[in-house]
């Protein structure tokens, strides 16, 4: 009887040494002598099998980083950054996978399918994160927008994410300038800035009118 | 190019300048990327161009003394590209401090432990910032400790930067390439040798056993074992900067001996280790409760080949000058008089040349040397003046090891000056072969 794990085996065997999927389900099960009923009661194809492994890695991550020993003392944007460097450092043990999984998707900029299950567990996340900032008072709790911040943390993703497929410095560290440059940035975004006390302003001085007759002396 | 309308006088003006080149950078940067937006075919020359530019423009503002006397020995255009590099250098790595979790990674990574586990105690929040890294506090048995950590990248975007600002560097100061790049490779080595932190550590170690015997002068203990490609780890020294000893109003006995202390230290790593720590800056040196100088930071570290130390020091340690045709052989040495100069040029140079090291050479020629006086500084700074202005220096002359021992000599009268300290100059003196 084959395993899930077996089956992921094979299939990443298959896809790094050939640079393709298998021919089709029926030529891969009996390269790996297992039957396709034995297949299919794992997976429904073989790109839910790839989707499966970011699945994974990403989940693997986050019960990582909670494990940490400073954790709990992190702010949201350090956590944010713990996660970040910590999931470079993981995928470094699949790049090959990684590289082959996203370059069949191109230069496109919807959401890879590959990561259709990896995105709503890393969305889920940082809303968590979020909103511990958002009680704590780390980020300003603005209308409409504080529901966005975890759009603005998946584009992050996306982006590190093609930054580290790219890069060819030692030891990715590059990789990591730009996960410390970007998350600082964003995080620098969500926090309480300027651009809130103008608008504040703005709204007061639109509330107590008269504006003009004030402006001059 | 634009005149300059004022020059900034005080720290806080030219730090302020600091700052807005960088905004001007980051401007740039962000105009890039929105005109990329609408075409992808911009390549980056015109960013690169926008960038030196406005580096340049703020640099050119800046002739504080530093500067000044930099250009003095150097001739203005041999040293400009070395501040241009410094300033660059600087703009690029006002980088904020590292967060706590890159800072674990850079642990993981050097040790695959935490910082947690390796030190007893670990402060996350830096201490203070060094030139392409930050200062942590550490303990581990019972011993305080200071860990530095280099900014990731750091080496890689030396190497383009400079490459990216050379050409046009080139432009802007007016010179050819060929010319300049051989005084823009020796700073580039130096450089890249300050990222290389497990050099930085084997030097550290032998200086302080090379220097353990000079009076009043001590070092770190370093941690090989807690030391990494990006991450050094060695004592921490107690002791006051340079600017909070002055505020404590020492007496002018405890400043002498501190400036004996530089001396000597310099003295002796030029004249018996003919290889120099090539910072004196201030921040380098602490000054320890029991009166001593604490030397940290042997990141930059020149050596003296003897066909440069023979003929450079018999100029300034013998009494060569008072023979021409030797003189001139010691010139065409050091590559200050050109194999092609005309006889004209020749003479030329070697008066300008003699005057200048004579100038320079000043402290050696007495036993002992008030560094307080202003009139000396005076001199120099009058002196680069009007060299600065004189057409034939518009060329560049002198061998490239000139850069970093003028920067280190100068750096130490700096200091001393800023010390107001009187000291023996006699203690180590060059050795060289009598003629």
């Amino acid at each position: 009887m084959a395993t899930a794990a077996q089956i992921k085996k094979g299939y990443l065997d298959y896809v790094l040494t050939h640079d393709e999927q298998p021919k089709s389900v029926y030529s891969f099960v009996k390269k790996l002598k297992i039957t396709e009923a034995d297949f299919y009661a794992f997976y429904a194809s073989f790109e839910s099998i790839e989707k499966n492994i970011w699945f994974e890695l990403t989940i693997e991550t986050i019960d990582e980083i909670q494990k940490q020993e400073p954790w709990e003392q992190y702010s949201s944007r350090e956590k944010m950054l713990s996660f970040f460097y910590s999931y470079v450092e993981l995928l470094k043990s699949q790049r090959s996978f990684v590289i082959y999984s996203l370059k069949k998707h191109g230069k496109r900029l919807s959401t890879p399918e590959v990561l259709s299950g990896a995105k709503p567990i890393f969305l889920n996340f940082a809303e968590q994160i979020i909103n511990e900032g958002l009680e704590s008072g780390e980020l300003a709790d603005r209308k409409f927008l504080s529901k966005r911040y975890k759009d603005a943390l998946w584009v992050q993703y996306a982006f590190i994410l093609n930054f580290w497929v790219d890069d060819d410095s030692n030891g990715f560290e590059k990789t990591d300038e730009a996960i410390e440059k970007g998350i600082q940035v964003t995080f620098d975004l969500f926090q309480r800035s300027p651009i809130d006390n103008l608008f504040e302003y703005g709204k007061f001085l639109t509330q107590n009118g008269k504006l003009k007759e004030k402006m001059g002396f | 190019m634009k005149a300059q309308e004022t020059m900034p006088t005080t720290k806080v003006e030219r730090s302020a300048k600091f700052v807005k080149t960088g905004f001007q950078i980051g401007g740039n940067y962000i105009k890039h990327y929105s005109k990329k937006l609408f075409n992808p075919e911009l390549s980056r020359d015109e960013l690169n161009e926008d960038n030196a530019s406005d580096i340049y423009n703020s640099l050119s503002e800046l002739k504080g003394s530093a500067l000044k006397i930099a250009q003095m020995l150097s001739m203005d255009k041999n040293i400009l590209p070395r501040a241009y590099v410094d300033k660059f250098t600087q703009s690029q790595y006002n980088a904020p401090p590292l967060s706590g979790p890159l800072i674990v990674r850079t642990f993981t990574k050097s040790f695959g432990k935490t910082p947690e586990k390796i030190f007893d105690k670990f402060n996350i929040k830096s201490t203070h910032a060094a030139s392409i890294g930050q200062v942590h506090e550490a303990e581990l048995d019972g011993k305080k400790l200071a860990v530095k950590i280099q900014y990731p990248g750091v080496g890689d975007s030396i190497s383009s930067d400079l490459k990216m600002v050379k050409p046009i560097a080139f432009r802007l100061l007016g010179m050819s390439e060929k010319e300049l790049s051989i005084y823009m490779k020796e700073v580039e080595e130096r450089l890249l040798e300050e990222t290389d932190y497990e050099r930085e550590v084997r030097s550290s170690i032998e200086f302080a056993e090379a220097c353990k015997n000079l009076e009043n002068v001590v070092f770190p203990g370093y941690y090989p074992a807690l030391s990494s490609s990006r991450i050094i780890t060695m004592d921490w020294i107690e002791g006051q900067h340079l600017k909070e000893f002055l505020k404590s109003n020492p007496s002018q006995e405890l400043k002498n001996k501190i400036g004996q202390a530089l001396w000597d230290f310099y003295n002796f790593q030029q004249h018996e280790l003919r290889k120099v720590h090539a910072d004196p800056h201030p921040g380098n040196f602490l000054i320890t409760k029991d009166e001593k100088l604490g030397a940290i930071d042997f990141g930059c570290i020149k050596e003296m080949p003897d066909d440069f130390y023979e003929p450079f020091f018999s100029l300034t340690s013998t009494d060569l000058f008072n023979n021409k045709e030797e003189t001139i052989k010691a010139f065409r040495k050091l590559q200050m008089i050109l194999p092609n100069d005309t006889s004209a040029q020749i003479e030329f140079y070697y008066k300008a040349y003699k005057e200048m090291i004579s100038l320079f050479a000043k402290p050696y020629v007495t036993d002992t040397f008030d560094f307080s006086q202003e009139q000396f500084f005076e001199d120099l700074y009058t002196y680069g003046e009007k060299v600065a202005k004189m057409p034939e220096f518009k060329q560049a002359r002198g061998v490239k090891h000139f850069i970093y021992i003028n920067r280190t000599n100068f750096g130490l009268y700096n200091i001393l000056h800023e010390l107001k300290a009187t000291v023996r100059t006699d203690t180590f003196k060059p050795h060289v072969k009598r003629n």
